[in-house]
């Protein structure tokens, strides 16, 4: 076992947990939150008027971590900002596995009395050896034994993707929205202000966690730099690495000398790292997710050339545009792929040169599919893009009942059967609600469904370029 | 060698090293620079240029003038010993007028480089992530269109290659419209070796390259800046 998993296994797999300091004020989120916990449960509040809330909870509490009976593997610590070093304290002195800082108010307040409180926490931290999670955070989120930073986020089941995140916020909505894209997170963290374990650790962590396929990352700034781009450049070969980097540096415009370190910016500089490692770099919640699903769902593209089917005409020409703005290729087909179209292929109104325009053909599913197993085996395709129109099918089973059922049905067996990367695109038009019960049902099925051209055309570019940058580094 | 240079100008409480100081070094590091060496007199400097074959240029050295042609004290393309000799007058007076009070060591004799296509490379140093490598095309394609790309020390040669295939101008190093092509695997040995150099050299701070004259058959650096960590008072 690598060290890194030996140091942090009792903070991500704890089997207690302490809650310092949670309060009606609040509604005693975090013990709420720890209400499917696979494990024990404390409570450490010392205010008489908080303690008929916590018993109505069914927690124990104690006046303090050290008169909690047995181990304690992990804490959360929700006291103000001036009781932190005691519990700090507390936290070394009972061996716990790992102490997550709730409490804010430190550094980034940018106060003496702030900078003061985590420089004492943070010494006190390293020289125990303590693992110092944050401040200014919310945590590890472990849903397969019920650890959560909220009660909305879900427990008992996880998914392949490990997350990192510099904000809290950030790491709540990832696990929130990707669970609704069919993206669920195996472990998580918000680490704030980073004063103990930074980025790099967890990173370390999860390159070495088997639950763990896909690793996502949002970044406002590193503080163990070289640790960071060394393991970087390390876990990128063995799970794809998604790096959403937020805000600037704070250094500001430093005195330089040369033309090299006038032009050397952080931005410039942190999208040189991202490529020199092999990462994959994205820049909002949106790219994250889309394009996990695609690494999730879909097979690797073995290039950049896509066969584009869209529903109709007007449709078949912004597809064409999006993806090729991305730097996608939309190439002809072979000969033999338009002999079979000719075949079948109603021209009148519709055409098949790449992209398909299936207007006239859209009544028939065979046909729909058809021309989607076209593309899939021609030889000048490496990746099958379909365009689903929602607003369309809910017209076609008007009057052929059952259509979509059936049409879902056959997609996910063209999925099964398909052995290039195929993703959907079901824009929402007017039919907002419509659209997301069609994108979960494809996704229920594991076709990755997005909902614009762009956001297709985008996730599928990165997830090209990381094969592309995987393959070259590998042979 | 190296670390002569570094410490005479530590000794002189500078960190920034002078044109000879910093060829000088990188010649050392394996790379290929002008023919650069220091004449204390006239006289030296018209045997020196005899020497290494006209035409020449001069260069005042000189500690304390950072912006060597902003006060008179470069003379390119000189191609006779009279004309030297003319140079080294001119420049000893010029930068006497525009710095009076410049401790003048000597006069860098140097060849002229054949014109090629000019690139820089170049390392500063990140906060967060230490030394990087810059490469872009020389001249006005730098300072206005910042057309260059990075990377973190150390280099792979994959790293070497993609940044500067990365830049917009690559075409002009491939040799746009019958003009010269640059040896591209000859630049990525550059980067490399500088890559190499700096990651054993951490008092060093920045380093410009610029220009280096790539040619199809190599290339040579032609001005070179060479800037120290300021030194530690422990």
């Amino acid at each position: 076992m690598k060290d890194i998993v030996r140091k942090l296994d009792r903070a991500f797999n704890p089997r207690s947990v302490a809650v310092v300091g949670d309060k009606r004020e609040t509604d005693y989120m975090w013990l709420r939150s720890l209400a499917r916990f696979q494990g024990k449960v404390y409570s450490v509040q010392i205010d008489e008027g908080e303690l008929p809330g916590i018993e109505a909870l069914g927690v124990p509490n104690y006046r303090s971590l050290l008169d909690i009976p047995g181990p304690v593997d992990y804490v959360i610590v929700a006291v103000p900002r001036a009781v932190a070093p005691q519990i700090v304290g507390d936290c070394i002195q009972k061996k716990v596995g790992g102490v997550m800082l709730f409490t804010s108010g430190f550094a980034e307040t940018n106060t003496e009395e702030g900078i003061r409180l985590q420089q004492i926490i943070t010494d006190m931290a390293r020289e125990a050896d303590l693992n110092l999670v944050g401040p200014n955070c919310v945590g590890i989120f472990n849903p397969r034994i019920g650890l959560r930073h909220t009660v909305d986020q879900y427990y008992g089941d996880g998914g392949p993707v490990g997350f990192i995140s510099q904000s809290g916020t950030h790491a709540t909505f990832f696990s929130l929205v990707g669970a609704l894209n069919g993206v669920k997170v195996s472990k998580s963290v918000s680490y704030g202000n980073a004063v103990v374990l930074d980025s790099a650790d967890y990173l370390d962590y999860l390159a070495e966690d088997d639950e763990t396929r896909i690793i996502g990352m949002y970044i406002e700034g590193v503080r163990k730099g070289r640790q960071f781009f060394t393991t970087l450049r390390e876990t990128t070969r063995r799970k794809p690495v998604l790096i959403w980097k937020g805000g600037e540096t704070g250094e500001g415009t430093r005195a330089t000398a040369s033309h090299t370190a006038s032009l050397a910016e952080s931005p410039r500089i942190w999208d040189a790292l991202i490529k020199q490692c092999g990462a994959i770099k994205v820049s909002s919640m949106d790219e994250m997710v889309d394009t996990m699903k695609v690494l999730l769902y879909s097979k690797p593209p073995a290039g950049n050339r896509v066969g584009l089917a869209a529903m109709t005409g007007g449709q078949s020409v912004v597809i064409t545009d999006a993806f090729a703005k991305e730097g996608l290729e939309v190439p002809l087909l072979t000969e033999r792929s338009y002999r079979e179209f000719a075949s079948f292929f109603d021209i009148i109104g519709s055409s098949y040169r790449n992209p398909l325009d299936i207007s006239s053909n859209m009544r028939s599913l065979g046909r729909i599919i058809r021309c989607l197993d076209i593309l899939s085996q021609d030889e000048n395709i490496d990746s099958v893009v379909a365009e689903l129109s929602v607003a369309f099918w809910t017209r076609i089973t008007a009057f052929i009942p059952g259509f979509v059922d059936e049409l879902m049905h056959e997609l996910s067996l063209f999925k099964e059967r398909c052995d290039k990367a195929f993703i959907a695109i079901l824009i929402s038009a007017h039919v907002e609600t419509a659209a997301m019960e069609a994108r979960g049902r494809l996704m229920e099925r594991g076709i990755p469904s997005i909902p614009s051209f762009e956001r297709g055309a985008r996730a599928l570019k990165k997830v090209v370029e990381y094969y592309d940058w995987l393959h070259a580094t590998t042979c | 060698m190296i670390d002569e240079v570094i410490s005479a100008a530590r000794k002189g409480r500078r960190t920034y090293l002078t044109e000879l100081e910093s060829k000088q070094i990188l010649k050392e590091a394996g790379i290929n620079t002008t023919e650069i060496r220091l004449a204390r007199t006239k006289e030296e400097a018209v045997s020196l240029s005899k020497e290494m074959g006209f035409p020449v240029a001069l260069k005042i050295v000189s500690p304390d003038v950072l912006h060597n042609t902003d006060a008179g004290g470069v003379k390119l393309n000189l191609k006779g010993e009279e004309e030297v000799a003319r140079a080294f007058d001119e420049i000893i007076s010029a930068v006497k007028e525009h710095e009076p009070k410049a401790k003048i060591e000597g006069m860098a004799v140097q060849n002229m480089a054949r014109p090629g296509t000019e690139v820089i490379i170049g390392m500063s140093k990140d906060p967060q992530f230490g030394p990087v490598l810059m490469f872009g095309l020389g001249g006005i394609l730098v300072e206005v269109l910042k057309d260059v790309s990075f990377r973190i020390v150390p280099l792979a040669r994959r790293d070497a290659r993609e940044m500067i295939r990365e830049i917009k101008g690559y075409p002009i190093l491939e040799g746009y419209r019958g003009q010269e092509p640059a040896n591209i695997e000859v630049l990525e040995e550059m980067l490399l070796k500088v890559s190499d150099f700096v990651e054993g050299r951490p008092e060093i701070k920045e380093l410009d390259i610029n220009p280096i004259f790539a040619y199809s058959d190599g290339a040579v650096a032609v001005d070179a800046r060479v800037i120290l960590e300021p030194e530690r008072e422990d």
